[in-house]
């Protein structure tokens, strides 16, 4: 039993905070109210000033196993996830060798079951080893769960490949995660096409070499009656692409963003700094506003971290060197809250609708909720208290992150998964 | 203020382009003058780290180092554009041991100079990094210009090339500017970026280009081994429509136009022959004048102190990202 006492309940359904006391008895949300009396042997958490919400859900992760173990684990990954205030994730398959069979799913789903706190997804690859050429192992991964295909870390190249793949497995229920960027395009840099891209004397990735793509899976998408989700749009043009598809209805769109393509520009790159460096590239404020707008309007169903972890020593080389991707997992909360919450851009009903629900129903998972009967799968958020994401702090095993050794204000606090508190940031609980 | 690396020109304030420019001629006069040796830099070392072959960047230093009395070591590096970062990592934490004073760094990887700053306390030299910087080279242009007009203020230069990857339409324009030059580009459109700074004008008519009254014309090196990547037709198409033919060249004598050209030429491509003996080309004075200008950028230089720090530009805009304000 957990009594979470004087708490705020944040839904995705009003910005409204509801004041309350709530009771978990055996994982299960049994009562809300005021004043609840203290159940013998209950764990009693004083909740005053802090929000309590549903727990997130990050659709978007390379946790690097198998294969760059010296990355990331599923371990060290789940860790970091419930250091955000994230109970369940995605991940994607461009590991060695790619989750492409259903032997290597097993394999990954396996060891996710003995070395994660909460439950991880994966997605396998459209086509196998991600070449673009034969199709993966399909139907033998949908046996295992799998649900979400992609090629991510590469758009899947040839249009014939991925019409065919998507006419076959829609047939199964499985959808197409796309990473959108036209490689001829696009070159190898990270960087944005423009300003900053002539500024350092790099070879840039235009917002075409996106858009170009976002358009054309969509329309793949069309003719085989699929439904295809873009993955990680950084663009203006990409957002507006995704946004005229949805409104005509006759074709089955979701999309993400990152929280790192609403915040950062390619300005901030400056001096070669490799924390900046992802794939789609940072671009401009104008892209940034445009992402917001889009988010807030419901063009992005979702937001998704990519959060992608890669150790000091490889970031710590030359720009052009330097791999592609940032962490992300345990910074997006306290940073959605810092910079949007905070100074009202938007409400925890949007966090809530777009990091916790729309992401589990997107891979038909049941959204947990803070009400009577539900099963517990929560957080408490404290706004007043600050985070500062020193490399003690951090759980990931790479802290490639531009918000390393900054201080942010916010701060997941507690987060509850059924029966266990999987975190407990102070010691706040006393027994009733 | 004293400065331990050279890096860039766009980190330069305009009194140290100046005090480095007056420098050069004082160097320049002493070495017209005797030809001797300078003791500035006696019982120090200068090491030369080239990772992309250049006979005249390179010598260049070589001979002015040398005229400060440092002593030089070459490292021998694989002569190969693709040498990653990681191994140039190993390659200065190795020469730490040597307890080196200057480095002078050539890479086809930009930024990687900034790179190797951060890791010595060496005075760490960009002699060309990627399509990023070319300091030196601005430097020699500049001070060439000033020979010419000791005021350049309003004087024009029309770069015409292949501004794309060019470290030196990049540095010299970013130099010039700051000198109160104006500053044009000429090229194919698939070569002249739209984005570069608004506050050069952008030609890809080379008539027009000539309309707009240059007093310089600077031409840039055709990069021969990009040819992989089509970027024109062909050399003679190139030739024909932004090289200085035998018929323009008699236009720019009309006009009195100096021509400029970091070297080496790609003869019948950028220039006909005649250029060579045209006598307002400066192409052999920029070469001259490079090693005064880079006798006078190590002698300006103060290696040691704390190795210069990355502030991140998240910190740098006190906590908050770009337009959205901290409540
Ligand atoms: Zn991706």
């Amino acid at each position: 039993m957990i009594l979470l006492q004087n708490t705020r309940i944040a839904s995705e359904n009003s910005p409204v905070l509801v004041e309350g006391d709530v009771l978990i008895v055996e994982g299960v949300i049994q009562q809300i109210g005021p004043g609840l009396a203290v159940p013998e042997g209950a764990r009693v958490i004083d909740a005053r000033g802090r929000i309590l919400m549903p727990a997130m859900f990050d659709a978007h992760v390379h946790f690097r196993a198998p294969g760059f173990e010296n990355k990331e684990t599923i371990t060290t990954g789940s860790e970091a996830a419930i250091n955000g205030g994230v109970t369940g994730v995605v991940m994607m398959p461009n590991t060695r060798p790619a989750i492409d069979s259903s032997a290597v799913v097993s394999t990954v789903l396996e060891s996710a079951k003995r070395k994660s706190r909460i439950p991880v997804y994966t997605s396998g690859c459209v086509t196998k080893d991600r070449e673009g050429k034969e199709l993966a192992e399909i139907d033998g991964m949908r046996l295992l769960g799998v649900t979400m295909l992609t090629d991510d870390g590469d758009t899947t190249g040839d249009p014939a490949v991925l019409l065919r793949a998507m006419q076959y497995a829609t047939e199964f229920g499985m959808f197409f995660a796309s990473h959108c960027e036209v490689p001829e395009l696009a070159g190898p840099r990270a960087i944005n096409e423009g300003v900053m891209s002539y500024r350092l004397g790099i070879k840039g990735s235009p917002a075409c070499a996106e858009e170009i793509i976002i358009d054309r899976d969509i329309r793949l998408a069309r003719a085989a009656g699929a439904h295809v989700h873009i993955q990680h749009v950084s663009s203006k043009m990409g957002m507006e692409t995704i946004k005229w598809w949805k409104s005509r209805g006759d074709v089955k769109v979701t999309a993400e963003v990152a929280p790192h393509h609403l915040l950062f520009t390619e300005e901030h790159i400056g001096d070669y700094d490799t924390n900046y460096k992802m794939n789609p590239p940072l671009r401009t404020q104008a892209d940034c506003d445009a992402l917001l707008e889009g988010l807030k309007e419901g063009v992005f169903d979702l937001i998704a971290t990519d959060h992608a972890p890669h150790t000091p020593f490889e970031k710590a080389q030359d720009f052009i060197s330097a791999p592609n991707g940032i962490t992300g997992l345990e910074t997006a909360l306290v940073s959605l809250y810092h910079f949007f919450v905070r100074p009202e851009k938007f409400g925890w009903d949007l966090v809530v609708k777009r990091y916790s629900a729309e992401p589990r129903r997107l891979m038909g998972l049941p959204v947990p909720t803070i009400e009577v009967g539900q099963p517990a799968e929560c957080l408490l958020f404290d706004t007043e208290a600050e985070t500062t994401f020193t490399k003690e702090f951090m759980k990931s095993k790479s802290q490639n992150t531009p918000f390393i050794n900054q201080t942010l204000q916010g701060r997941v606090d507690v987060v509850i998964l059924g029966t266990e508190i999987l975190l407990e940031r102070e010691a706040t609980v006393a027994v009733g | 203020m004293a400065r331990k690396d050279l890096l860039d020109i766009a980190s330069l304030q305009r009194e140290e382009i100046e005090l480095l420019l007056d420098q050069s001629t004082a160097f320049k006069q002493l070495l017209t003058s005797s030809g001797k040796k300078v003791p500035v830099l006696e019982g120090k070392s200068v090491l030369m780290l080239f990772y992309e072959p250049s006979t005249r960047t390179h010598s260049s230093f070589e001979v002015a180092a040398k005229r400060l009395s440092a002593e030089v070591t070459n490292f021998n590096v694989a002569h190969s554009s693709i040498t990653k970062g990681e191994s140039v990592r190993e390659t200065i934490e190795t020469l730490q041991a040597m307890r080196t004073d200057y480095i002078i760094v050539r890479h086809g990887r930009s930024g990687l100079p900034g790179m190797i700053a951060r890791l010595t306390k060496a005075s760490v030299i960009n002699a060309g990094d990627g399509a990023h910087e070319h300091p030196t080279q601005a430097l020699l242009d500049a001070f060439t210009i000033k020979e010419k007009f000791a005021d350049p203020r309003g004087k024009r230069v029309l770069i015409i090339g292949d501004i794309l990857h060019s470290r030196v339409a990049r540095s010299t324009s970013t130099l010039l500017q700051k000198l109160g030059v104006e500053v044009a580009y000429l090229g194919p459109g698939s070569l002249v970026p739209k984005y570069g700074p608004a506050t050069i004008r952008r030609f890809t008519n080379y008539d027009e280009a000539m309309a707009w009254g240059p007093d310089f014309v600077y031409l840039l090196r055709v990069q021969m081994e990009r040819q992989d990547v089509q970027f024109f037709p062909s050399l003679r198409e190139y030739h024909r429509i932004y090289g200085i033919t035998n018929t323009r060249l008699e236009d720019i004598r009309q006009r009195g136009l100096y021509i400029m050209h970091p070297g080496p030429v790609n003869r019948g491509v950028e220039l006909c022959d005649a250029v060579m003996d045209y006598e307002r080309s400066l192409i052999n004075n920029q070469a001259e004048n490079g090693i005064a200008v880079r006798m006078a950028v190590l002698n300006w230089l103060t290696p040691g102190g704390d190795l210069p720090k990355r502030e991140p530009a998240y910190a740098s805009r006190s906590g908050a990202a770009p337009a959205l304000v901290m409540p």
